[in-house]
């Protein structure tokens, strides 16, 4: 008798301890870029679908600031209650070792990955350039000649340049990049003939290549994008280079496991439907998704990846 | 005509209508921003169509710009960053008890220095996006240059004054992460002073806190007044026939606004700067800038409403935001389905006339919006002292806050404040601070970009036509006085000689 009781209190405690009744209450998305973004816009629709399916409401919080280590640190130091959830950015992965936090990708725990957008090397479209090996070529024989722009000092189309460079074994500095505070000044740069060449997402500059004013030589990927079929990727040219920025969902370190699968299935769930593909779509969204166990490898593995670009560019911090 | 009709279908009317109401609630709020504004407006309008949707943002953003000269006018708070200016002569003018008249003069060229921006998108947006491709580092240098050269012109009497506030503003403009090595100077390992002190803060607590410190220093009797003593009456066509003697200040203004807004690297309160700064340079009465003269109030608001038409030149002919309104704006775009950039014309050739087309209606929406406004405003103003007061205090600090929802920046504003107090006491103008603070990084970014670029040589900063131009302008701004005085002299002489010959 005393043996059944004890196994029925061990039951009960053990369901009341995994069956987690979650949200019960409105969930707080970070989105550590400012509002109207391209990031922030995608956060608005993560918090859209997934109050439809956790049936809680999901409400965006920007928090700007220090190139996202603010925003990033406002949702990895939360409570890991699962009540506030993080639309994490590339930079998780970089910030530290530039110096600029502490916190490192372990201080998350990763739900999914939604997105990833290759970096694009982008030219005027009356360029002497007609691929990107005339450029790698052209730059390897004029070192210190050519101006290269995409986005300010140390982020991700600033790495994916030296990236490509150190690929062909070519050093960073034979190109001289020119900071800018993103893409859009950039292109401007670039229209004006200010910089000779530029990389960034090719979906960025889609108007102006569109219009016919600029070219994309390639595309840092693993393989060709279906919306710009043309564009050959770097590794089809023998440059054994991929870099781009991604996004995903994460929640604070040692949240409980059946919050992080509730949440893990919804944004899969929502990853697969029609409106998420159409949202990505519209706005030139590369759609990548990756699982909790896939997503938590890819960071660890960009983790790396980039401390070793950061070196060869002469910003690392340690 | 089909597209131009379709602005007044209800479906686009109405939220045009709302949106403008909207807009002269956030503009009228210290803290609260056109920007902002348009980002709250935006996840709602995609409920509806894309130019209903695009009415929205243009009618929220240009109320708001007029909206933030009301308490400018009234309180010296800028209600948005691009109000800065009108807090110099509109308020001087409210302290003289002619502060519904300095707004109605405001309204009515908000809303014909906003004609003028939009005519000039509808007209001449190729060359002009054109033209500022041709900006670039160097440009935007000397740009930044000749608007910090204004601090001189802007501070009244003693310049060692100003251009000491000018410099603090350039000192405060250093802290944060650096743009061209991404090194954190002055930060303290602090991760909120990385990306440097918020503007937006920082203006409301030096014009805003510091106000209310000084209405406190005044003591129980002045606080227990009603806030603005006058009767506020609202005279329109007094007003116009005003406008009207003065109308080339408005033109000038606008083109002038319309020309900074077009620069994907400048916006609308730059535009109101160096408005104001050219309007006291080129006036026969300089010495009457600051005291409430008409000019000086119409030159900056004329200016900030044509920028707003300038920034959607590169918007539409690039695809390339011209301010942080224009980015969202094209973000929504993609949303709509519509691909910003050149072939919008011949992709959306529709929707491009019914963007002019709603602009131009909203402008004249916005002188009954406008009124509607100030009307509302002076009912609230016509409260104790004390209570308004408190009311501003709060509004800076929600305002701060929301900026990037941070605490931090509560401070800032609390720190800035006082700081604006204490400097006033000593007679340093405020205004050339904000110049500082602002133009600060165009300054030293595209100094120090454009030295990356030509590898530290700098004979192009020289070489090229635009700056040349900037060059004689800020040539021009520090010799005028003495110019004038030199010709003045000369033509004098020669009078006299003439006498004795005869």
């Amino acid at each position: 008798m005393k043996k059944l009781l004890l196994v029925a209190l061990i039951a009960i405690f053990a369901i009341t301890l995994f069956a987690v009744n979650y949200p019960t209450k409105s969930i707080t998305l970070v989105c550590p870029w400012g509002a109207g973004g391209g990031t922030d816009r995608l956060a608005r629709f993560m918090a859209d679908e997934l109050s439809k399916e956790l049936g809680q409401p999901v409400v965006v919080v920007n928090k700007t600031g220090g190139g996202g280590a603010v925003g990033h640190g406002a949702g990895a130091y939360a409570r890991n209650d699962g009540y506030t959830i993080t639309l994490v950015t590339l930079e998780i992965a970089t910030m530290h070792w530039l110096g600029l936090t502490p916190l490192t990708y372990e201080n998350l725990d990763y739900i999914a990955q939604v997105n990833q957008d290759p970096a694009g090397l982008i030219v005027k479209a009356d360029n002497e350039w007609y691929s990107a090996t005339d450029l790698l070529v052209d730059v390897a024989q004029n070192q210190g000649q050519y101006l290269f722009s995409g986005s300010g000092a140390g982020t991700i189309w600033d790495l994916s340049r030296i990236g490509m460079l150190n690929a062909v074994g070519i050093v960073p500095d034979a190109v001289t990049w020119v900071p800018t505070t993103g893409a859009a000044p950039s292109i401007v740069e670039l229209l004006g003939g200010h910089v000779d060449a530029i990389t960034c997402s090719i979906p960025e500059a889609y108007p102006q290549i569109a219009s016919g004013d600029l070219k994309a030589l390639a595309i840092m990927a693993d393989e060709r994008d279906s919306r710009f079929e043309g564009v050959p990727t770097l590794k089809e040219l023998g440059v054994d280079w991929a870099s781009g920025t991604w996004r995903g969902i994460a929640v604070p370190n040692s949240t409980s496991p059946e919050i992080k699968k509730i949440l893990e299935d919804a944004v899969l769930k929502i990853a697969s439907s029609d409106a998420f593909v159409d949202f990505m779509n519209k706005n030139g969204f590369g759609i990548k998704v990756r699982n909790a166990e896939e997503f938590t490898a890819f960071v660890e593995e960009q983790d790396s990846v980039w401390k070793e670009v950061l070196k060869i560019g002469g910003y690392l911090v340690e | 005509m089909e597209n131009i009709l379709a602005v007044f279908n209800p479906n686009v009317f109405l939220p045009l209508l709302v949106s403008m109401f909207f807009g002269i609630f956030v503009g009228g709020i210290p803290g609260l921003t056109a920007t902002m504004a348009v980002a709250l407006i935006i996840p709602i309008s995609y409920y509806l169509s894309p130019l209903a949707g695009l009415a929205m943002v243009l009618g929220a953003s240009f109320t708001a710009i007029f909206s933030g000269d009301i308490p400018a006018t009234f309180l010296r708070i800028p209600g948005t960053p691009a109000s800065g200016a009108a807090t110099l002569d509109g308020f001087e003018m409210t302290k003289k008890g002619k502060g519904s008249l300095a707004l109605t003069l405001d309204l009515f060229c908000s809303a014909i220095g906003g004609t003028i921006g939009i005519v000039l998108l509808i007209v001449v947006a190729p060359p002009l996006a054109n033209l500022a491709l041709q900006f670039t580092n160097y440009e935007y240098f000397w740009l930044g240059l000749f608007g910090l050269s204004m601090s001189v012109v802007l501070s009244k009497g003693n310049v060692i004054k100003g251009l000491s506030a000018a410099i603090i503003g350039l000192l405060i403009s250093t802290i944060g992460m650096d743009i061209t090595t991404g090194y954190p100077r002055f930060t303290f390992q602090n991760i909120e002073l990385m990306s440097g002190i918020e503007f937006i803060p920082a203006m409301i607590g030096l014009f805003g806190l510091s106000e209310v410190l000084k209405r406190i220093q005044g003591g129980n009797k002045s606080l227990s007044r009603p806030t603005i003593n006058e009767k506020i009456k609202v005279s329109p066509l007094k007003a116009l026939r005003i406008i009207g003697k003065r109308f080339f200040v408005v033109v000038k203004s606008a083109v002038i606004g319309t020309l900074i807004g077009a620069l994907p690297g400048a916006g609308a309160d730059i535009a109101a700067w160096v408005s104001y700064g050219v309007e006291k340079k080129t006036s026969k009465h300089p010495e009457e800038f600051g005291t409430g003269t008409v000019d000086g109030v119409i030159a900056p608001t004329s200016a900030n409403n044509a920028a707003l038409g300038g920034t959607w030149i590169p918007a539409l002919v690039f695809g390339i935001p011209g301010d942080t309104i224009t980015a969202i704006v094209l973000g929504a775009m993609l949303m709509f389905g519509i691909q910003p950039g050149p072939l919008i014309f011949e992709e959306s050739g529709d929707l491009v006339t019914g963007i002019f087309t709603v602009a131009l209606v909203a402008q004249v929406l916005l002188i009954f919006v406008g009124f509607v406004g100030i009307k509302a405003y002076s009912q609230v103003l016509k409260l104790k002292t004390s209570t308004v007061m408190a009311g501003v205090v709060i509004f800076s600090m929600i305002g701060s806050y929301a900026i990037r929802n941070s605490f931090f920046d509560i401070y800032v504003m609390l720190i800035f404040g006082i700081m604006g107090f204490l400097l006033e006491k000593i007679d340093v103008p405020l205004a050339p601070m904000i110049l500082g603070i602002i133009l600060g990084p165009m300054i030293e970014d595209n100094l120090r970009v454009g030295l990356t670029k030509t590898g530290g040589d700098m004979s192009l900063f020289f070489q090229r036509p635009i700056s040349i131009v900037f060059i004689c302008l800020i040539v021009f701004t520090f010799t005028s006085g003495y110019l004038f005085k030199f010709l003045k002299y000369v033509f004098k002489g020669k009078g006299r000689n003439e006498i004795k010959n005869n």
